[in-house]
């Protein structure tokens, strides 16, 4: 039965099996589990067989529909079609960040969509399967163009069927955010998605204005959104740069003040601008690490107080780890979600599989153009570039990958493969992403090992599936 | 099943057929039915013998205080009592299909025979077609219904057709799911909406099988239960409390949890101290005070993963209270008692009471005659 495995750091055995369940052992147990697994304690044969860790040579029918059905259940968002689809109406931005890859002064010009595409680009979304759609608009600043939102809003909901559940999110600093235009968000039930870096003085470093007030306005912005639009209108993710590193619990407790109940962790991606800047803005991962860790300790720190507050990037490992179904998050697919789960329509008029991948564009590394809006989802679907980003990612067939622990809950990043290393078919293990995410799992599989049961019983919450306010 | 003695007409037969009282009979008269004539004087009942002598060959009487008007009998008459196949005021109400089965659990509290019963299913039919009211539910029951192949199908297109608003529930191990001809016979555009009650015994195939005395009976009922998911089918699965269940029942809901989400509910429910559970004693009579923490444990687990999950045949004194919402008063009419601990309990309203049944086998657990403050809290 194929089953893999791999040395925890407290010296424990994880092995994994085709469904996704998993069981612990140490080393004796381990030993006797791969030669002469009929010794194991009759209670333990049967717990390792009902996770398809231990079969006979020959597995029954049933047994093989019932393992089949869970593979497909794992696999339902990267299996029904683009369900995220991101917009760039323009580039324009009013802040500066450093580690920002894209974005354009609000004097510059060249950098918006033009009418025709971005009509064309929504009626492409509107041929996608998938009854449960998200619209994204990404930017840039998209509410410096708050014109281009709205028609595409209208565009989209009056040419949606009635079995399409679209929800709108909107990815802005929230500076320009008005009364009217709250009134059309709410009136169509559209998510603002923010960024929030932590406390002031770190939030208004990571990102210079003018009036060295981006902190301020955003505050304003996320007040006026849950006054007018719904006290869960707004979602807030942080990136982490350099100066992230040392505060992580301000960090945290930033967002305890500001009443959100989710957060999100990211590490910075070394695209475009920021890998210029890497020397001046990279961290190891390791750095990362330690960093994610004692947010996460501060998470725990306060919902032991009774403070409801979600991290999201432990929530995406959780539920690839413990829940049976896919919770919905493009991340960690394999295939990669990446031009299948996801395409992004860009101010330029060229279709891209992700975000990561738009930037990379910007940086002068076209090759991932799906096509031009306006091609069939069809076309796009079955484009070059999506059948590279494919290959370049099924953990079945990658060395490294396929006999890898984590392989049912991981996948490579071919987009980053290919920003950081000139190529989508570097060996993973070579990666960043990859050292990344073996540490990650490690380190939940560590923290579920010893748990206690409450914290048994929130990571478990945490993996559920669920209806995400704006972190997509 | 619940036996009535009565002073019977001796021209009624085997037939099924439907008690009306002596006054209303003759509106509800057909000439495609069979009634039984509740009688409670001599005059009546020459009056209906008058009748029968001028041809109406479809009545009988019957003199009996055991009888309500409605119920669905059929006749011993050799005994001298009537078997009341439905009845109106019943909570429950099943019909019984065949006493053979596929399987032999070590709890089986209607221990198969082999003798060819498909009488059975005529006598079903007939019941269906004789009500002239509704059940809120019909459960169907044996021995394994799927052997009947096509005699089940009959039975639930018949009830869809006589019984549209009755729900209809088959209880069934599933495991015949896994032959192809009998799920395209069975389950092939069936339009009555049925709920399938199906057995699970244990999370690897040796530890169902052995309380099922199968061998592959696990797997066929994992296939049934996926066939039974792929036709849309809902399912409640039951796993009876038995020692070699409740030894593996955290991991068994695990099990349950991660492979089988689609069921509708999952029922947890105690033995009846009867049929091959008298012979097993050993590994059927069990203390479930003494296993709370195991019950605890699976309740987590299912709670963890939002599995709905009810609690049956097992009164409130004998589970953990933190159960107690999902507790059922699940015991057919027929077959529930209280004990004498059980007066002046406070939990006595909401509680399932105990299987008539357990006066010559044993109780679930010791009783407990529980305060009001106790309930309440």
């Amino acid at each position: 039965m194929p089953s893999r495995h791999r040395l925890l750091p407290d010296g424990h055995i994880i092995v994994t099996g085709a469904a996704g369940d998993f069981a612990f052992f140490d080393s004796e147990e381990f030993d006797r589990f791969c030669v002469s697994p009929e010794k194991l304690d009759l209670h333990k044969q049967a717990d390792l067989r009902a996770r398809f860790l231990l079969s006979d040579e020959a597995m029954p029918k049933g047994m093989q529909r019932l393992l089949a059905s869970r593979v497909a259940a794992k696999r339902e968002t990267v299996t029904s079609g683009p369900s995220l689809h991101a917009i760039v109406p323009t580039l324009q931005c009013a802040h500066s960040c450093q580690y920002c890859q894209v974005s354009r002064t609000l004097g510059d010009k060249g950098y918006t969509m033009s009418l025709a595409d971005l009509d064309a680009a929504c009626d492409t979304i509107l041929e996608s399967a998938s009854n449960q759609l998200t619209v994204e608009f990404q930017g840039g600043d998209p509410l410096l163009r708050f014109d281009l939102v709205k028609h595409a809003i209208l565009r989209i909901r009056e040419g949606a069927a009635a079995n399409h559940r679209i929800r709108f999110v909107v990815a802005s600093t929230l500076h320009q955010l008005d009364e009217a235009m709250c009134a059309f968000f709410k009136e169509h039930s559209v998510y603002m998605s923010t960024s929030l870096d932590g406390p002031r003085a770190l939030h208004n470093a990571n990102r210079p204005t003018r009036g060295r007030n981006a902190y301020e306005r955003t505050l304003a912005g996320i007040q006026l959104a849950r006054e007018k639009i719904g006290a869960d209108a707004v979602a807030a993710l942080m990136t982490t740069t350099k100066a992230s590193l040392a505060l992580p619990e301000e960090i945290v407790d930033e967002y305890v003040r500001q009443g959100f109940r989710e957060i999100f962790l990211r590490p910075l991606n070394s695209y475009g601008f920021a890998k210029r800047n890497q020397n001046l803005l990279g961290y190891s991962v390791q750095d990362f690490l330690n960093f994610y860790r004692r947010g996460l300790d501060r998470i725990m720190y306060w919902n032991q107080r009774g403070v409801e507050l979600r991290e999201v990037y432990a929530s995406i490992l959780l539920n690839k780890m413990l829940s049976t179904f896919d919770g919905g998050y493009v991340d960690l697919q394999s295939p990669t979600g990446a031009g299948s789960s996801v395409l992004v329509y860009n101010y330029d008029g060229f279709v891209y599989p992700s975000d990561e991948a738009r930037m990379l564009a910007e940086t002068g590394d076209r090759s991932l153009r799906m096509g031009r809006i306006g091609e069939s989802l069809n076309e796009l679907l079955n484009s070059p570039v999506r059948q590279q980003l494919v290959e370049a990612s099924d953990v079945q067939s990658m060395t490294d990958c396929r006999d890898c622990a984590y392989n049912l809950y991981c996948s490579p990043n071919p987009v980053d493969a290919l920003a950081q290393h000139g190529t989508m078919t570097v060996a993973a293990g070579a990666t960043e992403h990859c050292q990344r995410h073996m540490a990650l799992f490690d380190a939940m599989f560590l923290t579920l090992r010893a748990a206690d049961e409450d914290t048994s019983a929130r990571m478990h919450e945490w993996a559920q599936v669920r209806e995400s306010c704006a972190n997509a | 099943m619940r036996r009535v003695s009565a002073d019977l007409d001796e021209r009624c037969g085997l037939r099924v057929r439907r008690v009306v009282d002596f006054e209303g009979f003759a509106a509800q008269w057909e000439p495609s039915m069979f009634f039984l004539v509740r009688v409670q004087t001599p005059e009546e009942r020459r009056s209906i013998e008058d009748l029968q002598r001028t041809g109406l060959d479809n009545l009988a009487w019957a003199i009996s205080d055991q009888l309500e008007i409605g119920d669905i009998v059929v006749a011993r008459p050799s005994k001298g009592e009537l078997i009341v196949l439905l009845r109106a005021s019943d909570t429950h109400h099943a019909l019984f299909l065949t006493n053979r089965c596929n399987s032999n659990c070590l709890m089986c509290s209607q221990p198969p025979t082999k003798d060819d019963d498909g009488w059975l299913v005529e006598e079903a039919l007939e019941a269906i077609r004789h009500l002239n009211w509704h059940p809120r539910t019909i459960g169907l029951t044996g021995g394994e219904p799927l052997l009947l192949g096509g005699g089940l199908r009959r039975i639930l297109d018949a009830m869809g057709q006589h019984l549209p608003q009755t729900a209809v529930e088959v209880l069934t191990n599933g495991r015949l799911f896994a032959d192809m001809s009998v799920v395209e016979t069975v389950l092939s555009d069936l339009s009555t909406k049925v709920r399938w009650l199906v057995p699970l015994y244990g999370h690897a195939n040796f530890l169902h099988d052995f309380v099922v005395q199968a061998p592959g009976a696990f797997d066929e009922t994992i296939d049934g239960l996926l066939t039974l998911q792929e036709h849309q089918q809902e399912i409640q699965l039951r796993s009876v409390l038995i020692s070699p269940v409740l030894e593996v029942l955290p991991e068994l809901a695990l099990f349950v949890a991660r492979n089988l989400p689609f069921i509708r509910e999952w029922a947890l429910m105690g033995c009846e101290p009867i049929g091959f559970a008298l012979a097993n004693r050993e590994a059927c009579e069990v203390d479930l005070v003494a296993w709370g923490a195991t019950l605890e444990q699976a309740r987590a687990v299912l709670r963890t993963y939002r599995i709905p999950h009810v609690w049956m045949n097992t009164p409130l004194c004998a589970l953990p209270q933190s159960l107690w919402p999902q507790a059922l008063k699940s015991i057919s009419d027929w077959k529930n008692v209280f004990a004498p601990e059980c007066d002046g309990c406070a939990a006595r309203q909401s509680c399932s009471g105990l299987f008539a049944w357990h006066e010559r086998g044993w109780k679930p657990a010791p009783l407990r005659t529980m305060e009001t403050t106790e309930v309440n809290s």
